[in-house]
């Protein structure tokens, strides 16, 4: 099991990590953009292939290729071990591996599209944005909750059923 | 400079695991409000950063790199906000992983996470491919 830390220690340092990246580099912390170079490699997404997507977003490659290395450090003291399982999820998602695949691809679809519709995801409107007292992305933040409190009360509940 | 956002990004994903972000249950038991792990984690990173802001506005420093001033503007409102926001959190739930987490679930080979991986990358570039899309959230 990897060890976890209390949430305002773990949350503190993340803090300390997005003022850090302000303060060096003029860059606001946020992810999500990120899966627009995935979208290079299929046919139509024009406004991903411009120069100017790129000029502004390579920093975010390099910063994303670096999340599952520091996660890797995190969890290595018991070396790599790879895992299917989802914890208390089971007991709600369908167990068929490819009735939940496809739950879990809509989940991402919507996650990929809600965040480009809204302008960023939780990195991006919550951790950097709200800090900044944008109203936009304490609005985003809270609509957030209220959709993932929505996903999971029901899921829980009809599962249940 | 790319060294440096990789050692951003491997902090990044170190402290979401430690903070619990890449343990699927974590995200169940917040929604159901059982256990606010990952609301404290967020509200800590929040509170730390609106000091941070504050101080770096004060102090009027300019970025270390580039020496640019410090871009302290927010994300714009757009017409898709309320929309997306809400589908995003809908995802959220369902996967029980954001699109950072889902990178450092990745690193820990939680290979469950791929099929939300590729829905991120689905509904990303239905978004770049739909002009009406685009025209509704400009």
């Amino acid at each position: 099991m990897t060890p976890v830390w209390s949430g305002w220690l773990a949350g503190s340092l993340l803090g300390l990590l997005t003022i850090a990246l302000y303060w060096f580099a003029n860059k606001q912390l946020g992810i999500s953009t990120v899966y627009g170079y995935a979208c290079q490699v299929l046919p139509g997404a024009g406004s991903f292939r411009s120069e100017e997507f790129r000029r502004n977003n390579r920093w975010r490659l390099w910063f994303g290729l670096g999340i599952p290395v520091g996660a890797l450090l995190a969890s290595s003291g018991d070396g790599v071990s790879f895992t299917t399982g989802m914890g208390l999820y089971e007991q709600a998602l369908p167990e068929h591996p490819v009735v939940r695949g496809l739950v879990l691809l809509c989940a991402g679809t919507l996650m990929g599209l809600g965040a480009r519709l809204a302008g960023g995801c939780t990195s991006g409107h919550v951790i950097s944005g709200v800090p900044l007292m944008n109203r936009p992305s304490v609005l985003a933040g809270a609509l957030f909750f209220v959709g993932g409190t929505v996903a999971v009360q029901v899921l829980f509940r009809v599962s249940q059923v | 400079m790319r060294f440096f956002y990789l050692a951003f990004g491997i902090g990044f994903g170190f402290l979401l695991s430690r903070g619990g972000a890449t343990n699927f249950d974590f995200y169940v038991q917040l929604f159901l409000f059982q256990d606010l792990q990952l609301l404290w984690m967020i509200s800590a990173a929040v509170a730390v950063g609106l000091i941070g802001v504050m101080l770096l506005k004060h102090s009027g420093a300019h970025s270390l790199v580039g020496r640019q001033p410090i871009d302290f503007q927010g994300r714009p409102y757009r017409s898709g906000l309320i929309l997306g926001a809400f589908l995003f959190g809908i995802g959220w739930g369902l996967a029980g992983a954001c699109p950072g987490s889902v990178l450092a679930m990745l690193g820990e080979g939680k290979l469950a996470v791929l099929p939300t991986l590729a829905g991120l990358v689905l509904g990303t570039w239905l978004y770049g491919l739909s002009p009406i899309v685009r025209k509704f959230s400009n």
